[in-house]
């Protein structure tokens, strides 16, 4: 059982790490996007877990009056409660900039929303938006900013 | 002493909001208080006779303590982080309140201190605590404006970069599984556990991670958005400074860890299309903020071109192409804010402020490579280099630097020449003040470099010699004691 629980945690948190990419590459939906992120950065941390642990150690924790065993390496632990601490943060930031997103633009999906910037982005420029993926130089103009449905409250 | 660089302008940035509810004019100061102190520390530091020296943050010995390691490198970037940031301290731009202006000052010094970390830290995991927190404060710089284009833009930054994050996370974790160390100079002595494909695959993870922020070629979506939605102040600093520091990170691990030769020539080609790619996009582009962004794409490819040199040559190469482009971007981005607007309506723009189109004409001819400006020997440089290296890469990438050379003189001389066009002369384009006299600041930079080119060349030489050396970094962390996972019992 031992000999499998390993690899098998090993394919687990690499998984959970290709999920994570590949949702946040592929993903439309803002909320998924932070979603995807979230199973990403699972997966890595479970990672560095595994990276330090011993199968047949305890808890480094040195008792007086208790022999010394092989131990669990606590250096990856202590690295992933600060990569979770810093994953919660920034999770919490996107989550904030999701809320202000859909206030403004009134959409959660990625090709309106960076379409709609791009061309904020040209006029605040003083320039014409060029052409991007979504919205072809010369294509039909995008609706303004009244033509959307407001956000249900 | 120097762990004065980071901390000073940490404390000062927690300090910022609270000093400013008590007095306005402390709120003021202690901001540029801290980074002119951090530039005393710097001056202080830099004495031939002490450098390099390596510090054990909080007496633990590594491999196990954190350790910063002050060479003349990493003093350059040290002292350039706090002098940028005091040329580029937010200011009043007249489209928020007080207290946008507080919080946007409290990042700007968050960044500065992440920055100051980043050029020390000795340690892999700890660089990563400090890109985090670099990246944190510029998620909050991106969106500063508070308009709906600047959180999307932010969003769009935050999650390109989160996802490079992770990418350098799994990174590290190869790194650790393989060695049980992540202290770079243990890493440099453990260094041929990495030679292998697994090494290799840790490097492109960190490569793709820190590569986020040095806008390299796959991961640079961001530049253009985020540039175009912060004030220019705000994108010089990215563009000059926080992205060089990134590319400082990975060309220590290029020297201590992975000296590789296969890595290499990948850096060399991400560098080259960045630079075409870059330069074709600034080409195409129609206001001068995008012009400037996607150039500065094109520089950061080149830099990366530099840093994929072997040997001391690609190192001294590399740290002037990068210094170069840290007081030029930044400048010019300035301008860009004194003028804004597209293109089309700078014409006569230069007649109506000298001062600014001269500057704007020295930058220029600068980044060209017009000798004796500096940006002509920082091109020569890696001319030369990639003459001496040869090789099918070597001359693609002499001819991608031949045809950037060419796209930049098209797309800079041809704003040029509309700034000093005899326009209509319509509404002379709003000043923001005080844009002109921060970009002849770094005019005059590069004028000085001009003069006092042959000291400022043997300073650069020592730089890349000590920089290059791995074994003087190993010696001077200190002898390491063997790691706890080969040594099984404590």
């Amino acid at each position: 059982m031992d000999a499998y629980i390993g690899p098998l945690l090993f394919l687990g948190a690499a998984g959970l790490l290709a999920i994570g990419v590949v949702g946040m590459l592929l993903s439309n939906h803002l909320f998924r996007m932070v979603l995807a992120l979230v199973i990403a950065e699972a997966g890595v941390n479970l990672m560095l877990v595994l990276a330090g642990y011993r199968w047949d150690a305890v808890a480094p924790i040195l008792q007086p009056g208790v022999a010394a065993q092989p131990m669990v390496d606590p250096i990856p632990q202590a690295l992933v409660l600060t990569a979770i601490v810093i994953g919660v943060g920034v999770q919490a930031l996107a989550l904030t900039l999701v809320i202000r997103i859909r206030e403004a633009y009134g959409t959660l999906d990625m090709a309106e929303v960076r379409a709609r910037m791009e061309v904020d982005v040209a006029a605040a420029g003083g320039g014409e938006a060029t052409g991007s993926r979504e919205r072809p130089a010369g294509g039909r103009p995008l609706p303004g900013p009244g033509a959307l449905p407001e956000p249900p409250r | 002493m120097m762990a004065y660089a980071v901390a000073l302008p940490l404390v000062a940035a927690f300090l910022l909001p609270v000093l400013h509810n008590a007095s306005r004019w402390l709120g003021i100061l202690v901001g540029p208080a801290a980074l002119v102190a951090v530039l005393l520390v710097v001056f202080q530091s830099w004495q031939p006779a002490v450098l390099p020296f390596a510090m054990d943050l909080g007496g633990f010995a590594p491999p196990w303590g954190i350790t910063f390691y002050v060479d003349a490198l990493a003093l350059l970037f040290c002292g350039a982080v706090a002098l940028m940031t005091l040329l580029l301290w937010p200011r009043d731009e007249g489209d928020g309140d007080a207290d946008a202006l507080v919080r946007r000052r409290s990042l700007t010094l968050l960044l500065a201190a992440a920055a100051a970390g980043l050029a020390l830290s000795g340690d892999l995991f700890n660089i990563y605590v400090f890109y985090e927190l670099a990246a944190v404060a510029s998620y909050g710089l991106a969106a500063e404006r508070g308009t709906p284009a600047a959180y999307a833009a932010a969003f769009r930054y935050l999650m390109l970069s989160a996802l490079g994050s992770v990418i350098a996370l799994a990174g590290i974790a190869i790194i650790y599984f393989e060695t049980g160390t992540l202290n770079l100079a243990h890493l440099s002595l453990l260094a041929g556990e990495l030679q292998g494909p697994t090494g290799m695959a840790a490097f492109l993870c960190l490569l793709v991670g820190f590569g986020v922020k040095a806008e390299l070629f796959p991961v640079n979506a961001w530049v253009p958005e985020v540039y175009g939605v912060t004030t220019r102040r705000t994108a010089g600093l990215l563009a000059g400074l926080v992205s060089k520091l990134a590319v400082l990170v990975l060309v220590r691990l290029l020297v201590l860890v992975f000296p590789q030769e296969g890595l290499r020539d990948a850096l060399l080609l991400l560098g080259v299309l960045g630079l075409i790619g870059g330069e074709l996009a600034a080409w195409k582009a129609r206001d001068m903020t995008r012009m400037l962004a996607f150039s500065s794409i094109g520089q950061l490819g080149l830099v990366f071109v530099a840093f994929s040199l072997p040997g001391t040559a690609g190192l001294v190469a590399g740290i002037v192409v990068a210094v170069h482009h840290m007081v030029l971007k930044p400048g010019l981005f300035l301008l860009a804010g004194q003028w804004g607007g597209g293109l089309r309506g700078l014409a006569g723009a230069a007649r109506r402020a000298p001062l600014a189109g001269l500057l704007f004409v020295l930058f220029a001819l600068s980044l060209v490579g017009l000798p004796p400006l500096p940006g002509f020997w920082a091109k020569f440089l890696v001319l030369t280099g990639l003459a001496g290296q040869g090789g099918g890469l070597g001359w693609l990438a002499m001819v991608a630097i031949l045809v950037a050379t060419v796209l930049e003189v098209s797309y800079l001389f041809r704003l040029a020449g509309r700034l000093y066009s005899r326009g209509d002369d319509e509404v002379p384009a709003a000043a923001t003040g005080g844009g002109t006299v921060t970009a002849g600041v770094f005019g005059a930079l590069v004028v000085a470099a001009v003069v006092f080119a042959p000291a400022l060349w043997d300073e650069v030489q020592d730089m890349g010699a000590g920089a290059g050396d791995a074994a003087l970094y190993v010696r001077t962390v200190g002898p390491m004691v063997p790691t706890m996972i080969s040594g099984g019992a404590p």
